[in-house]
């Protein structure tokens, strides 16, 4: 339950930078933390207790003593997909420095509603 | 204002997802026989590896992993796009203390064998393609930072992730050609537990961990290399 | 001759990987890559409706059966959204040919090829995660692209989108998440099935996650702040695509996701409340810009209210004229994207007041701008008017009268600022201060074919019509969906 909560924590901590904070660099790390806490959350909801990892590493492995493999799978994915938008979002906060000499985003509201 | 507004509107959002949760208890057996189930019963004999996460990824998934490596691919590409300046320009204003240059000499072939170890045998233990790339990626990094004029050739990086990327695609459309389905296993099984085994899966992990690893390097050299 | 479905996705992959090793040969082949594997793909989806008319083609992918293996469920409305896609994607990439792109070019023509694969995956794929990861591809290509001309406006309205779509691929994640955690299967169709013996507060919790991941796609309001900065800082054509192809797989995301797998009673009320706010909040921005691209793209979000209005109806009729304003909307907004485009390079500045006489000096562009704008606007007998019709008509049968005058106020506005920018076209005096510059023969090749297809199918709406109602059916029907996947077990 401890890894539930910690995982919820992890992402309302991100969600909470994102919105209130004001520093570009801060706030693409807290996207990064809203996707640390999801990903958390996926492996957790995965586990089972008293099982261990699906690798088939000694012979008398069996099947039934193994957690749940789909979440881990899910989660090599979308720890990827997270990176490649991270390392978007920091070239773009490259740009943007490079053009306006300044990390703070109220500083840089140029396009209008 | 604002931050008591996101506060408050996280703290809703916080207990209504902690409700989610609470009705699936921590730890519970929810296996469900039909997907996961089948999933660590038949991997050995249907697949050959003995790593279930990797099965599931390259053999029963292997469309979401294409997806995945085109969407790293996407994400060096848009780098490149976003910082390309016609004139080059320096890493770091200055290099790292002695310590740290005989260091990283030392540990980067190391590192380099180590990613590789942890790729090739992706379907044996823990690791793969993505895992095994990064490592090596994080080889060069070492460098990077611990030499300022250290060089990485981007049109070798370039044509890698191509050729693997391609090899990726190619091997699905043998599936096809051969097989009856995309990315089919075409290859023997073998003998579960031995490096020559698994069928297709360690041929895409090979090219994966390739492919992640030039991408990864071409990307920090990229980033880095934004100081005039 | 039919080759497998799985192609059209694999190929465009393949194709996007070796451009980086052809463009060392020759900087010309990049510019053709799009175009030939669009003209393949566009050429499959047209061979395949014949087939996914009658039953849904399921392509088994890496030889294992649903639900174990991904598979593709190629419905009729998969085939009628992957052919839109495809279609516009290689009249687009015909426009790409003679486009002047910065450097580095190659770039360029990946990330336009990739973003139209991802939409084509999205449409086509029978499994939820892959669903993700395609929209993911999508999305990301679309970050990398808005700020693809690395100036000032370009970098801000590249953050703005990358900011909300990033938490919007977070919430999509959480809800697969809830989503296996209660059912045990990422397939689509299992789902489907599954989703009834699940208690309903916690489906309702997944369904909000999902929507507002798939809304952000999708420009429902409040979640659409970035796409008028997005759609007029990219390049043109880009703005082009993203108006034309990507939010349709938002809205095939998000109409999936409501019809097939979750069938609350509650959200389509709300859907389509959703969809009236977001029309009447758009045409009324829309009027009151100054510069043309932000204009259309308001416009762009004001027909996607219109559809999701249409959608929330849960009829087929409704589902119809939700498909149909969708294939008009596609290919008449990037005519307009296209032709406006040159109009802002000829006269050098982005705002409408320095447009006027265009219609004397550039006559072509200015015809094709002002038969878009008839289009949209639903004038008869162009295509506009009939989806319109059938949307205004089936709302007003299902008793919503009051919806159906709020969209129709919201037409007349729309038509009262696409005029305005006509007018100043052909009514007003040209300024001393605008170029003589040649149109290149590509892009007019490009937008007559947009035209040509408005006009037929303007004339003859029922030839459309006989392939939409298949596929309205199949999202209204989700035991019928469920069936044709299991069949093959």
């Amino acid at each position: 339950m401890i890894y539930y909560i910690a995982a919820l924590l992890l992402i309302l901590i991100g969600l909470y930078g994102v919105l209130v904070k004001k520093n570009l660099i801060k706030i693409v790390l807290s996207l990064s933390l809203i996707d640390a806490g999801v990903h958390i959350l996926l492996i957790a909801i995965g586990y089972i207790n008293g099982k261990t990892a699906p690798i088939f590493s000694t012979p008398d492995l069996r099947p039934e003593q193994m957690v749940d493999p789909v979440p881990q799978a899910l989660v090599l994915t979308a720890i990827v997909i997270g990176l490649a938008v991270t390392a978007l979002a920091l070239t773009i906060v490259i740009r943007l420095y490079d053009h306006h000499k300044t990390l703070d985003i109220s500083k840089i509201r140029e396009l209008k509603w | 204002m604002r931050k008591a507004l996101a506060v408050f509107f996280l703290a809703i959002l916080g207990y209504y997802m902690l409700a989610v949760l609470l009705n699936f208890p921590f730890g519970i057996d929810h296996l469900n026989p039909e997907l996961a189930g089948a999933y660590l019963r038949d991997t050995v004999s249907k697949t050959g590896a003995a790593n279930v996460v990797t099965s599931i990824v390259v053999n029963y998934r292997g469309f979401d992993t294409l997806g995945e490596v085109t969407v790293l691919f996407l994400a060096a590409t848009g780098m490149g796009a976003l910082l390309y300046k016609g004139k080059t320009m320096g890493r770091s204003r200055q290099n790292a203390s002695v310590i740290v240059k005989a260091g990283s000499r030392l540990l980067f072939p190391l590192i380099i064998i180590l990613g590789a170890y942890v790729f090739i045998h992706g379907h044996l233990t823990p690791g793969g393609g993505f895992q095994g790339g990064a490592i090596i990626a994080s080889g060069f990094l070492l460098m990077f930072i611990s030499y300022r004029n250290y060089h990485v050739n981007h049109r070798i990086l370039s044509n890698v992730e191509s050729t693997a990327g391609s090899i990726f695609v190619i091997i699905g459309l043998l599936g096809l050609l051969y097989g009856a389905t995309f990315l089919e296993n075409i290859m023997p099984l073998g003998i579960p537990n031995k490096l020559f085994s698994a069928g297709v899966i360690p041929l895409i992990y090979i090219a994966v961990g390739f492919k992640v690893g030039a991408e990864l390097t071409a990307l920090l050299d990229t980033m880095l290399k934004t100081v005039k | 001759m039919i080759f497998d479905p799985v192609l059209m996705i694999a190929l465009p992959l393949l194709a996007a990987f070796l451009i980086p090793i052809l463009n060392r040969f020759s900087k010309e082949i990049p510019k053709y890559v799009p175009v030939l594997i669009l003209g393949l793909n566009l050429y499959e989806s047209i061979m395949l409706l014949p087939y996914s008319m009658v039953k849904p083609v399921i392509v088994v992918i890496a030889g294992w059966a649903p639900p174990l293996g991904i598979n593709l469920t190629i419905g009729p409305l998969g085939n009628v959204l992957a052919l839109i896609i495809s279609l516009v994607g290689f009249v687009v990439a015909i426009y790409n040919i003679k486009f002047v792109v910065e450097e580095p070019a190659e770039k360029y023509y990946m990330l336009f090829l990739l973003l139209i694969t991802g939409a084509t995956g999205v449409v086509l794929t029978g499994d939820l995660f892959n669903m993700f990861v395609f929209l993911e591809i999508t999305s990301i290509s679309a970050y990398a692209l808005t700020a693809f001309i690395r100036d000032r406006n370009g970098a801000e309205a590249a953050f703005k989108y990358i900011l909300i779509g990033g938490i919007s691929s977070t919430m999509i994640l959480l809800g697969i998440a809830i989503i296996y955690t209660y059912t045990g299967t990422l397939n689509l169709a299992d789902i489907a099935q599954k989703i009834q013996y699940i208690d309903p507060k916690i489906a309702l919790a997944a369904m909000i996650l999902l929507i507002v991941g798939f809304g952000v796609e999708s420009e429902i309001f409040p979640l659409n702040g970035w796409a008028p900065d997005a759609y007029s800082q990219a390049p043109t054509p880009v703005g082009a695509v993203f108006g034309g192809i990507v939010v349709k797989a938002g809205v095939y995301g998000l109409a999936r996701m409501l019809y097939t797998i979750f069938n609350f009673e509650g959200v389509f009320y709300f859907l389509m409340i959703m969809g009236l706010i977001t029309l009447l909040m758009a045409e009324m921005s829309a009027m009151r810009q100054s510069q043309i691209k932000r204009m259309l793209a308001f416009s762009s979000i004001g027909q996607m209210g219109l559809v999701l209005i249409a959608l929330g109806l849960a009829t087929e009729r409704g589902v119809e004229g939700a498909l149909f304003q969708m294939l008009n909307h596609a290919l008449i907004k990037p005519l307009l994207f296209l032709s406006a485009g040159y109009l802002v390079y000829y006269s050098g500045s982005k705002n409408i007041e320095d447009l006027d006489g265009m219609g004397k000096r550039k006559p072509f562009l200015s015809f094709f701008f002002a038969f878009g704008a008839f289009a949209i606007m639903g004038l008869p007998p162009l295509n506009g008017f009939w989806s319109k019709m059938i949307i205004i008509s089936e709302t007003i049968r299902n008793g919503f009268v009051v919806i159906a005058a709020l969209a129709l106020v919201g037409s007349v506005i729309e038509a009262v600022y696409y005029l305005r920018v006509v007018g100043r076209l052909y009514f007003k005096k040209h300024h001393d201060d605008q170029q003589e510059k040649y149109v290149h023969g590509s892009a007019i090749f490009a937008m007559s074919i947009l035209v040509l297809l408005a006009i037929v199918i303007g004339l003859y709406p029922d030839l459309i019509m006989q392939y939409l109602k298949p596929a309205a059916e199949e999202l209204v029907n989700k035991t019928m969906y469920i069936q044709s996947v299991f069949a093959i077990n």
